[in-house]
């Protein structure tokens, strides 16, 4: 057990260092702008003694290093300064819209992972019928489809049409969970549709290339009943590639939730994100930046762990 | 009883019959299954349920008819090697190739197909159809269709200069990172791993957040398309002047030259919003290319053909353009389709967000979203510029599929 624990433990480091570099990339691409911060927010006409005291209520006089630490340092313990739009504490305007995302990302996660596994499996085994062919060009059109075409689609026909869901998913603090999850229907669903897409093509070709080995040919040869073969020889190794498929389309899923958000006006950090660029916001894009950026690397790593722990050959790199 | 719902059967079980006679396996089973369907949703939604179905099938022959056509007109005219090619494709990339050629006359024509300017009020906002407008009005009383026309011409042109941006610069650093390797190779892969691990869009909005606003002026814009065209044009100095100091000073010279005259030229084409969106593309999107040449590259190098060159005493630049690039460019050319498709998506996302291209060019991605209230009526014309960026998407993946299963042989 001891190499595995070292090897993930490498694999930890390795991410935790890419996410500095990325804090690195995020804070000093800010400094690009010609002037300061300070100039950008209260633009040219501003006066010098404004300027000057805008500076030093940001710390703009310090040098750029120490302004890197001490933003990195407040990072690590959750608090990203203040807006310089509305003056509030970024925590408090982008925690509960966080927290908003993640019950989407996941509300929509708990639909289109067992789904795409068992679609994915289903095409895998019928390859090359009608079937296949008709999954092949729906997952490919549902791929190519910009999220927001696919959620107003969803909004015309289920919301304006036929009435069953709202189009507008805004949230309130006494909502009950069937309400929530009522009210959240149709981003989830927007959500599911390109993800279940992408997730079955991939598990397509996973399982695909599995049954092209040697071992599963001969276990059919043998007189192996095919769902035996399946479940008994090729679904051990077939759950690497399956938890890599999964692991990388939820860091999928926390970057489409972005469009998501926007068209349903669901008040997740996605749309946080968007008005702030809009508003040059920058404390607020930095954060945000660095919370999405964490969450994909993260997810990234567990696809790379979910591989070592279901692969021993991983385990023993040459 | 009416006599279209009569009609319909009679039509499908005729047609189905005839397949059957004629031992068509296939079609007797499409045909067949069609008019079970239609039978099952035409007890449980009636006529109109029907009717809906037979558009659906109709529209679907129809696109296969114009797909089969399509294929045998370009195998006519093509010459004997590509029609050889061209008879492998399948329907789908048929329709592909169909849908690309579309959108490529209505881009390069699109001033003389569409009646009115792309910015010119005509009407009153939200004007329904009539005679002269084929799909009414928009927000602001603008004929929608001569915009959705205008938007197949800079949608994809900035959505194509992106891809071409990061194919050059991706391409050039991958062919130029497998033939020299060592730490050259090291630090430009550990550069695209970094810049790989921060989700697209996200990082996108990232540079727009800094260099959209104030910042898209046309001297910063010219200014760092400069730089990007430097950078590129640094690599092929870099494989071409190997370690001759003079021809390293000509080569710099004329990179300077070219890369001005570059620049100068994009600005005129685009704005410099354009332009800035354009590089956010090209930094995003070119690790991703390197990546994949690096990969495929990686395989040639390791050759006897290319020991035997640089035996030779061949250069770096030979090796590239003659002996690596002639043996990649089957995937190159599937992954510069799929680029497009993911550089397309993410320009359109953004003009959607409203931070992408500027109002008043007409632009597919932000149509939608100034439309976007009419969809609250049952309206379905903010769908349409979306649809046109799905279909081409959709027929771009198309073309790329075959040409993938093509040139990786996979027979699976």
């Amino acid at each position: 057990m001891g190499d595995i624990l070292g090897l993930v433990g490498k694999r930890l480091g390795i991410g935790l260092f890419i996410l500095l570099v990325i804090s690195v990339i995020i804070f000093f691409m800010v400094e690009l702008l010609p002037g300061d911060i300070a100039q950008a927010v209260l633009g040219q006409g501003a006066t010098e003694e404004n300027l000057a005291a805008l500076r030093k209520e940001m710390g703009l006089d310090k040098p750029a290093i120490i302004r890197y630490l001490e933003w990195l340092g407040g990072a690590v313990t959750l608090d990203f300064g203040n807006s310089i739009v509305t003056g509030e504490r970024v925590t408090t305007l982008i925690g509960q819209r966080f927290m908003n995302t993640l019950f989407l990302a996941a509300y929509a996660a708990v639909i289109a992972v067992p789904l795409a596994i068992v679609l994915g499996v289903l095409v895998a085994l019928l390859r090359y019928t009608v079937f296949d062919r008709v999954a092949n060009v729906a997952t490919l059109t549902s791929i190519s489809s910009p999220e927001f075409f696919l959620g107003y689609i969803l909004i015309l026909y289920f919301s304006v049409n036929w009435g069953m869901f709202p189009a507008i998913a805004s949230l309130s603090q006494d909502m009950t969970l069937p309400e929530l999850l009522h009210r959240t229907f149709l981003p989830a669903l927007t959500l599911v549709l390109v993800v279940t897409a992408h997730m079955m093509r991939m598990t397509r070709a996973a399982i695909i290339n599995l049954l092209a080995s040697p071992y599963i040919e001969m276990a059919r040869l043998k007189g192996t009943p095919p769902w035996k073969v399946i479940v008994k020889h090729a679904l051990p190794n077939a759950w690497a590639p399956i938890i890599n498929v999964v692991a990388l389309n939820l860091a999928y899923l926390i970057t489409g939730v972005v469009l998501v958000e926007v068209v349903f006006v669901y008040p997740g950090i996605g749309q946080a994100l968007v008005d702030s660029v809009s508003k040059r916001d920058f404390p607020v894009v930095q954060a945000c930046c660095l919370i999405f950026a964490a969450t994909f690397i993260l997810l990234n790593l567990a696809a790379d762990v979910g591989a070592i722990l279901t692969n021993p050959r991983l385990r023993h790199p040459k | 009883m009416s006599i279209f719902v009569i009609g319909y059967y009679t039509l499908l079980l005729a047609a189905s019959c005839l397949a059957a006679y004629f031992n068509k396996r296939t079609w007797f089973l499409l045909v067949f299954s069609l008019t079970l369907v239609s039978f099952i949703l035409g007890i449980v939604g009636g006529a109109s349920m029907l009717r809906g179905v037979a558009i659906a099938a109709g529209m679907l022959a129809l696109s296969a008819m114009v797909a089969y056509a399509f294929r045998e007109f370009l195998i006519a005219i093509a010459s004997n090697d590509m029609a050889k090619e061209l008879r492998t494709a399948p329907l789908t990339a048929a329709f592909g190739m169909f849908v690309i050629f579309t959108y490529a006359i209505a881009g390069i024509f699109a001033p003389w197909i569409a009646p009115f300017g792309e910015a010119e009020v005509i009407s009153t906002a939200f004007a329904a159809p009539d005679g002269d407008m084929l799909l009414g009005a928009d927000q602001l009383g603008r004929d929608m269709f001569s915009r959705i026309i205008y938007g197949a011409r800079n949608t994809v042109a900035l959505a194509l200069a992106g891809t071409v941006m990061a194919f050059l610069l991706g391409a050039l650093a991958g062919l130029l990172a497998a033939t020299t390797g060592g730490w050259f190779d090291q630090v430009l892969g550990r550069t695209s791993d970094v810049i790989m691990s921060i989700p697209s869009l996200i990082f996108a909005l990232l540079m727009l957040s800094i260099f959209g606003g104030a910042l898209a002026n046309s001297t910063t814009s010219f200014w760092l398309m400069f730089g990007f065209a430097m950078v590129t044009g640094l690599l092929v100095v870099v494989a071409k002047a190997e370690n001759n100091v003079l021809s390293w000073l000509v080569g710099l010279a004329i990179l300077v030259g070219v890369s001005a005259a570059f620049s100068l030229g994009m600005l005129t084409i685009f704005n410099p919003s354009e332009v800035i969106l354009i590089l956010v593309v090209g930094v995003i999107y070119s690790p991703r290319v390197f990546r994949l040449t690096r990969a495929v590259a990686g395989n040639v190098v390791v050759m006897d053909y290319i020991e035997a060159a640089k035996l030779r005493g061949e250069g770096k630049w030979y090796l590239i353009r003659r002996e690596i690039l002639p043996n990649s460019t089957a995937p190159l050319i599937a992954e510069f389709g799929l680029e497009f498709c993911f550089v397309f998506l993410l320009v359109a996302g953004l003009s959607f967000l409203g931070l992408g291209i500027q109002p008043p060019t007409a632009d597919w991605g932000s149509m939608v979203r100034e439309n976007a209230t009419l969809i609250s009526f049952g309206d379905i014309t903010p769908l349409i510029p979306a649809a046109a960026i799905a279909l081409l998407t959709v027929a771009v993946n198309f073309v790329v599929d075959w040409m993938l299963h093509r040139s990786s042989g996979l027979k699976d």
